[in-house]
């Protein structure tokens, strides 16, 4: 691979010098964005505060793999065990339970709220122990590296301002990423790829609830801590190939040229810019070879195929994003997360979550195998979840039952960089609809992961009109129990 | 004074006597008294006072507000710190916060410098320690008397004095004595005055957002006339490019967007909006209208349409259609929205704090924040898919479409006054008549009359026949009538209407309606009975038929579900005519007995017809029509128009007109052209006021759900010290925040342009004038520029103009690297301002220079070449998804604010260059430099086109060698000529290029599609390749995507 082309007229310790400028030693922004932010008038004011460098401690993990689950994957079905269903099968939700809380528009109008119970058999898995829905026999298979947290709860109810709390800490537009917020706070490992990446599912679920560009947006950060998607159709990275096609060394030569223009104008605006400007430049050129290696998988052996699956040959399914995330952070990405999309079984869920496991069961569980046979597991903190959960009671006919959204509990699971395996934290009541132990909160969450990277939540900010902003806002406490 | 503190930090570094390194706390405050002391008593020092504003309470904010300031509800042991009164008394611990000018006394003092983690304030939080130097401010601002002082930002701005400045020569206007006594100051001087060349090419940028054409070039270069600069700039002022350029930064803080945001993020209709944006900059419209149209355009007296669309303003924000979400959830977002935007956007405050609490910093509190909600809470506006109140506006710019159409509806307008001359159409139209004569029926006169059910059927005068009586479940009529008419064609049956009918209808249903199952027709010879036969209808036309109920049915040989035909009599009441065609004429010679029988047998009870009318016809027609010109009519025709009487003549003419009015063609075509133009016009959310005002509560900790106590409108008493009135509605508002001694509405928007023109703000938080926000670097510049737009009647090209024609502006941008190592920021202006251009901007100049502009003012959104695939990979749900609708031909060319905004997948070439999503109100877009962007310059189609344009326009324009020809293409980007250094490079490219084979197909869609035109020029491709590669490489400069 290519090392960073220097202009040849700027001596290497100067250049590094100035464009570092303007960046503390603590928030080393990642190299997409390694340059002097002041000299472009932007602004850097941030977390960069001398007093405070980040990490504020040693850090378990170094990189974070994040699959999220949208549409809300059904803990009643999957991951939350409850033998107690059996007898309440096709009995009324008691109103003890529910206690008048709001409900969607789409049951709230509901005459009756039938309990059903999952109709599918948990086993137990490993030392551990760990009951898991029959449909994830795979996730199974790694029941001693992970933590099942049971007790999740968030605020919202609706798809559209969940997900934006899962990922920003807030309902409504406007706050940075989780991944935004990593990136500008610990920048990136690697010179050839951004810091922060998002996959996406090729999706055909008919009833797929949208994304938005916002869920890996930079908010009020500046928007090159914004993650950079890796497309599965066309270019894996926007405008990353040469229209005209022309090889390397043709484009090597032509961006010689650019550059050395670029140099005359340097030396005769003396503006520090036009040479963080050239570093861009090269850098694009590096991503242009390390892009497409990433994404090619020829050079995985058949062995790999078999743990993820022959679907992981499919661009864009589970698994290959998986095993993409996979080769990323081996390549030194710092966020990678990946969305799957699917979820929201309002109906059919004997039809529907089969599938929706089916996708996603294998890849999951190969990645942290993966991870695991490569070392890399202790250092890599994995995070499967949904933006909530579902709900025990049917909406319509309870015999081909769908269940709504449900805020009050829900289940995710945690593994690696700095997370107990086979364990499990919080319980939910016997109906699985409140939290009877041990509550995690979303931005209890938030202040957990970003303790895995040794941040303290609290002190990793941002200021914008006048508030010091954090990604947990004014809340989160961390999960001490789930750490190993 | 800064310098001067800083002085004073390093005499007690030097000293050794930071409490760093002693550790008891009582020499410390001893020494540090005696500093102190030392100080005052030196004249050396003597000018070294801590002012509280810009000394002291940014670190109080900072620091101590948190606990000890204006919020209420978290403010810890009753202290508030932001107030003097409470800083001075005794607090409930028994201890004096602070005793001015004792700082063993002042509790403040002694919790800042305790080495006790326990009792050292602020808490421990390594964000919020404080550093030495902010020590010992604070202690010499209580030393000195802790004097408090207003925030700066809440009072109202004074048209400040002039500054004296040593050299003068360099001042243009009084902005450059600002600047340069700052200068003086530091000890730096102004820059020389930018060459020419770069002055338009930062003029034309700045006022119209595209580089400058080589003719506006070369004719100011060639003005060696006085003020040829002066006359530069106003050209540009008055480009309709300018309120393109200027209206794009409006349209970030309006979060305007072409799409609802949220979840599904379906598309919407706002651009007549955009236009009128782009409209009031080019007009001028004062910057006081300007507010107070867009806040409050719908409430002024007899408003006109343009004053309702700018309100448009406050319903730009996302809109939700996401199922299972709560109305009054979102409505209430919605408010919200609008009170921080107008917030943020008029009065540089973040308020959006206080909607949970009383502000943390700023004087407001969550009553005065809902106060302020009150004024925009009183849209009749739902939370889900709330879009209404809208209004049909048309846009202030025309688009051609909508010319050509005026044009088209004006001839014909015309057209329609011009007189005619009815006799000649009169007797036109009996001609045409006479050739063409109507069908003429026969009326068959009943004579036999039955009903199978009982009903009573009465012959009538017109030989109609009236059913009354008894009203069975189903009816057959069976109706005989003679006649000596031979070769019969076509029988007429008319449902008649009738006042004793049901609702005056055709059927005996009580609905009016009747339902004719079968209608069956049998002809007997009178002279032979034996003689007949049933006779067969080829087909069957009514006048009306009630959908699924077509006249068809009644010769289709069932009755049963219902089949038959109906007229909708329930909405309809009206007579219907069917006209049964037979399969081949009849009738007997001697006279025919025909014999009507008229099923009713649908499942429907009572439906029969109430008053048929039969007739008959042996005219043979391919078509037979309803016509139904009366007899005294066409008796009228017979005869030449002139040779009628005159009474006779009117009745003519009065039927004609009623029936046949020349005009009336043209009206239906002009109704047409209407109904087309009216399509044209968008509807565009506009702001509405309820009738009856609803009540707005001070919603507990913001949410939608948890009203406390009611509140009445209001404004926060922070900013209305000097502008005391009554605020009852959005217009009392808009009118306060105009007012002239408003403090912060002029200083906002000053500052905002001078941002846009310096890159930086004179308060670089330009969102935020609060006492978080940044301190003025220029205070007296921003007050006189404040000051000197409002004495100008607002007159925001007149602001433009001053700060373009000062020489801090003319300034160059080309100086040692030493000044920008010494001002990264250029917050001192001692160079002309130098950063990259906003992604609209790097967009439109590579159109420009490329020649593939399309500059078409105003109109519906467009869609410019994208990657294939992205709004889909996002959103694929069937109903609520499609795939990116990428245009064609002008509408891939046209300026970027007319590009599709869609929020949820925003432009990625705009995106990548740092828009902003448009979600909410951006203030100031972050300016970053990426290898994204470079890929996207280098290899985006857009660009690439542009490429391959700016290629061929060096080989069709340029003239002179192939060096004289890069010279040109390089010279459109930049606005200037490359050295000769610069040009061997870009030759070093042609030449490479030439050598080069290409494996890419002429029509790959990867170059931009309009290449098929670039085969009508006939250009060498090989060479028309190496010149596209050299302009990829101009392009791609640092220098064609800066403004310099």
């Amino acid at each position: 691979m290519q090392t960073l082309t220097l202009p040849h007229n700027l001596d290497r310790r100067r250049f590094l010098e100035r464009t570092t400028r303007g960046l503390s030693s603590l928030a080393l922004a990642s190299l997409l964005n390694n340059q002097t932010d002041q000299a472009l008038g932007d602004t850097v004011d941030g977390a960069a505060n001398p007093a405070n460098p980040l990490p504020h401690f040693a850090a378990k993990a170094k990189r974070v793999i994040y699959m999220l689950q949208s549409g809300a994957p059904s803990q009643v079905d999957l991951f939350d065990y409850k033998q107690t269903l059996k007898n309440l099968h096709l009995t009324e939700l008691p109103d003890s339970v529910r206690q008048s809380q709001r409900l969607t528009g789409m049951t709230a109008g509901q005459k009756q709220f039938p309990i059903v119970q999952s109709p599918w058999k948990f086993n137990r898995h490993g030392q551990s122990g760990t009951r898991f829905s029959e449909l994830l026999p795979q996730i199974g298979s790694v029941a001693d590296d992970l933590c099942v947290i049971k007790s999740m709860h968030t605020e919202a109810i609706n798809h559209d301002p969940a997900i934006t709390f899962f990922q920003s800490g807030n309902q409504q537009p406007g706050r940075p990423s989780v991944g935004a917020w990593l990136s500008y706070g610990l920048g990136s490992e690697t010179e050839n790829l951004p810091a922060f990446v998002v996959l996406l599912n090729k999706n055909s679920f008919f009833q797929a609830q949208p994304l938005y560009d916002r869920l890996w947006g930079s908010g009020f950060l500046p928007s090159k801590y914004q993650g950079v998607k890796f497309r599965s159709t066309g270019d894996p990275v926007l405008y990353l190939k040469d229209p005209l096609n022309s090889s390397a060394s043709i484009r090597r030569a032509r961006l010689d040229r650019l550059s050395a223009l670029n140099q005359i104008r340097s030396k005769t605006v003396g503006e520090p810019a036009i040479d963080s400007r050239i570093a861009q430049y090269e850098m694009a050129f590096r991503m242009q070879a390390s892009v497409p290696e990433l994404t090619n998988l020829n050079d995985e052996p058949e062995s790999t195929f078999k743990l993820y699956g022959e679907d992981a040959k499919i661009p864009g399914s589970h698994a290959a994003n998986c095993l993409l995330a996979r080769r990323l952070a081996e390549r030194g990405v710092r966020f990678i997360q990946i969305f799957h999309r699917g979820w929201d079984h309002h109906s059919n869920v004997k039809t529907h979550l089969p599938t929706l496991a089916k996708e996603t069961d294998q890849g999951s569980a190969a990645l942290i195998k993966d991870l695991k046979q490569r070392g890399m597991l202790e250092d890599t903190l994995v995070i499967w979840a949904g933006e909530f959960g579902r709900t025990v009671y049917s909406q319509g006919n309870p015999n081909t039952f769908g269940r709504d959204h449900h805020p009050r509990c829900f289940s995710i699971w945690m593994a690696g960089g700095g997370i107990k395996g086979g364990y499990s934290h919080g319980e939910t009541d016997d109906f699985c609809y409140n939290i009877i132990q041990d509550p995690v909160h979303v931005h209890d969450f938030h202040a957990t992961l970003l303790h895995c990277l040794g941040i303290n939540h609290k002190q990793l900010t941002y200021r914008f009109q006048g508030r010091d902003y954090r990604l947990t806002d004014v809340h989160g406490k961390v999960v001490q129990d789930i750490l190993a | 004074m800064l310098v001067c503190r800083h002085r004073l930090m390093i005499l007690i570094h030097t000293l050794g006597l930071w409490k760093s390194t002693l550790a008891n706390q009582s020499i410390i405050s001893r020494v540090l008294l005696g500093l102190v002391a030392m100080i005052h008593g030196s004249s050396v020092y003597g000018e070294d006072h801590v002012r509280f504003a810009t000394d002291v309470q940014p670190i109080l904010s900072n620091h101590c507000y948190t606990c000890h300031g204006p919020d209420e509800n978290t403010r810890e042991s009753g202290l508030r710190l932001d107030q003097r009164s409470s800083a001075l008394a005794t607090a409930e611990s028994g201890q004096t916060p602070i005793v001015p000018g004792d700082l063993q006394r002042s509790e403040v003092y002694q919790r800042i410098t305790s080495d006790d983690d326990e009792l050292r304030m602020p808490p421990s939080d390594p964000n919020h320690r404080l550093t030495s130097q902010e020590v010992n401010t604070l202690a010499q601002w209580i030393m000195e008397g802790a004097e408090y002082e207003l925030h700066w930002a809440f009072t109202a701005p004074q048209k400040p004095e002039m500054p004296t400045v040593s050299e003068s020569d360099w001042v243009q206007n009084p902005i450059d004595l600002f600047i340069l006594k700052e200068l003086q100051r530091l000890g730096r001087t102004p820059a020389i005055v930018a060459n020419r060349e770069a002055l338009i090419r930062r003029v034309s940028f700045d006022l119209t957002g595209l580089p400058p054409t080589l003719d506006e070039i070369d004719t100011y270069l060639g003005d060696d006339r006085p003020n040829a600069y002066e006359r530069m700039v106003d050209r540009y002022l008055h480009s309709p490019h300018y309120g393109e350029h200027l209206g794009r930064y409006w349209l970030d803080l309006a979060r305007y967007a072409d799409s609802n945001g949220y979840q599904y993020d379906t598309e919407r209709e706002q651009w007549a909006w955009r236009d009128w944006v782009i409209h009031a900059y080019n007009s001028n419209l004062p910057f006081d209208e300007f507010t107070i149209q867009q806040i409050a355009g719908d409430l002024l007296p007899d408003s006109t349409d343009l004053e309702r669309l700018a309100t448009g303003f406050n319903r730009n924000h996302g809109i939700t259609i996401e199922g299972g979400i709560i109305d009054e959830e979102y409505r209430t977002e919605y408010v919200m929205d609008r009170v921080v935007t107008t917030a943020s956007v008029w009065l540089g405050m973040t308020i959006g704090c206080a909607r949970c609490h009383d502000h943390k910093y700023d004087p407001i509190s969550q009553k005065e924040f809902y106060e302020l909600f009150a004024l925009f809470n009183q849209v009749p506006e739902r939370g889900m898919r709330g879009f209404a109140p809208q209004e049909k506006i048309p846009s202030p710019l025309e688009n051609p479409e909508v010319i050509s159409l005026k044009r088209e509806l004006q001839i014909l307008q015309r057209e329609l006054t011009e007189p005619i001359d009815l006799t000649k159409q009169i007797s036109k139209w009996a001609a045409s008549l006479r050739r063409n004569r109507p069908l003429s029926w026969e009326i068959a006169a009943p004579a036999q009359l039955a009903s199978s059910g009982g009903s009573t059927l009465t012959k009538l005068d017109d030989q109609s026949i009236l059913i009354s009586g008894k009203n069975p479940q189903q009816d057959i009529y069976t109706i005989t009538a003679e006649t000596a008419s031979t070769n019969l064609r076509a029988i007429r049956l008319e449902a008649l209407t009738h006042p004793s009918l049901p609702g005056g209808g055709p059927g005996r249903h009580s609905n009016s309606n009747f339902v004719l199952s079968e209608f069956e027709l049998e002809a007997i010879s009178i002279l032979n009975p034996n003689n007949s036969r049933k006779i067969k209808f080829k087909s069957v036309v009514a006048d009306y038929s009630q959908q699924g109920y077509e006249i068809g049915k009644t010769i289709d040989g069932q009755v049963s579900n219902n089949s038959g035909w109906a007229v909708d009599g329930p909405t309809r009441k009206k007579s219907a005519t069917a006209i049964w065609v037979a399969n081949e004429p009849f009738g007997y010679e001697g006279g025919t007995q025909l014999k009507f029988t008229l099923k009713h047998q649908a499942n429907f009870a009572t439906h029969g017809i109430g008053r048929p009318r039969l007739s008959i016809t042996s005219d043979m027609r391919t078509r037979y029509e309803f016509t139904n010109i009366p007899k005294s009519i066409l008796a009228k025709i017979e005869k030449p128009f002139e040779e009628l009487a005159e009474k006779e003549q009117q009745e003519l003419t009065a039927y004609f007109l009623e029936k046949h009015d020349p005009r009336a063609d043209l009206r239906r075509q002009i109704e047409n052209l209407q109904n087309k133009l009216n399509q044209l016009i968008p509807t565009t959310m506009v702001m509405a006021e309820l009738s009856q005002p609803r009540t707005t509560h001070i919603l507990e900790r913001g949410q939608y759900d948890q009203p406390g106590a009611p509140v009445t409108a209001g404004v926060p008493e922070c900013c209305s010290a000097s502008t005391k009135m009554e605020i009852k509605n959005r217009l009392d508002f808009a009118t306060w925040l105009t007012e002239p001694n408003h403090p912060l509405t002029a200083r906002v928007a000053v500052n905002r342009h001078w941002r846009r023109l310096f890159g930086r703000g004179l308060v670089e938080t330009a969102e935020d004038f609060g006492i978080q926000g940044d301190l003025p670097s220029h205070p007296e510049l921003l007050d006189w520029l404040a000051t000197d737009l409002i004495s100008n009647g607002w007159d925001i090209k007149y602001l433009q103009r001053q700060i373009i024609t000062s020489a801090t502006y003319r300034q160059s941008s080309i100086v040692e690297r030493e000044s920008y190592e010494f001002d990264p920021d250029n917050q001192w202006l001692s160079r002309g301002p130098r950063f990259r251009l906003d992604g609209e901007q790097i967009r439109d100049s590579a159109l420009s220079a490329s020649g593939l502009l399309h500059t078409q003012l105003g109109g519906k959104s467009v869609f410019p070449y994208q990657p294939e695939g992205l709004w889909l990979e996002l959103n694929n749900r069937p109903g609520y998804s499609k795939a990116y609708p990428q245009g064609t031909g002008e509408d891939l060319v046209r300026r970027s604010i007319y590009s599709f905004w869609k929020r949820t997948v925003p432009s990625p070439m705009l995106k990548t260059l740092d828009a902003p999503e448009r979600e909410f109100c951006t203030i100031r877009r972050s300016r970053t430099n990426t290898p994204l962007q470079a890929l996207l310059l280098l290899n985006g189609t857009q660009f690439m086109e542009a490429s391959i344009f700016l290629g061929s326009r060096m080989m069709l324009e340029g003239e002179g060698d192939i060096t004289q020809r890069i010279a040109f293409g390089f010279r459109l980007v930049t606005s200037r000529f490359p050295s000769e250094e610069e040009l061997k490079i870009l030759r070093q490219e042609y030449n490479a290029s030439l050598q080069q084979t290409v494996d890419v197909k002429e029509d790959d869609p990867s170059l931009g599609l309009v290449i098929v035109k670039l085969r009508d020029l006939q250009l060498n491709p090989t060479q028309l390749r190496a010149y596209a590669n050299v302009a990829r490489i101009i392009l791609n400069l640092d220098e064609s995507i800066t403004k310099s």
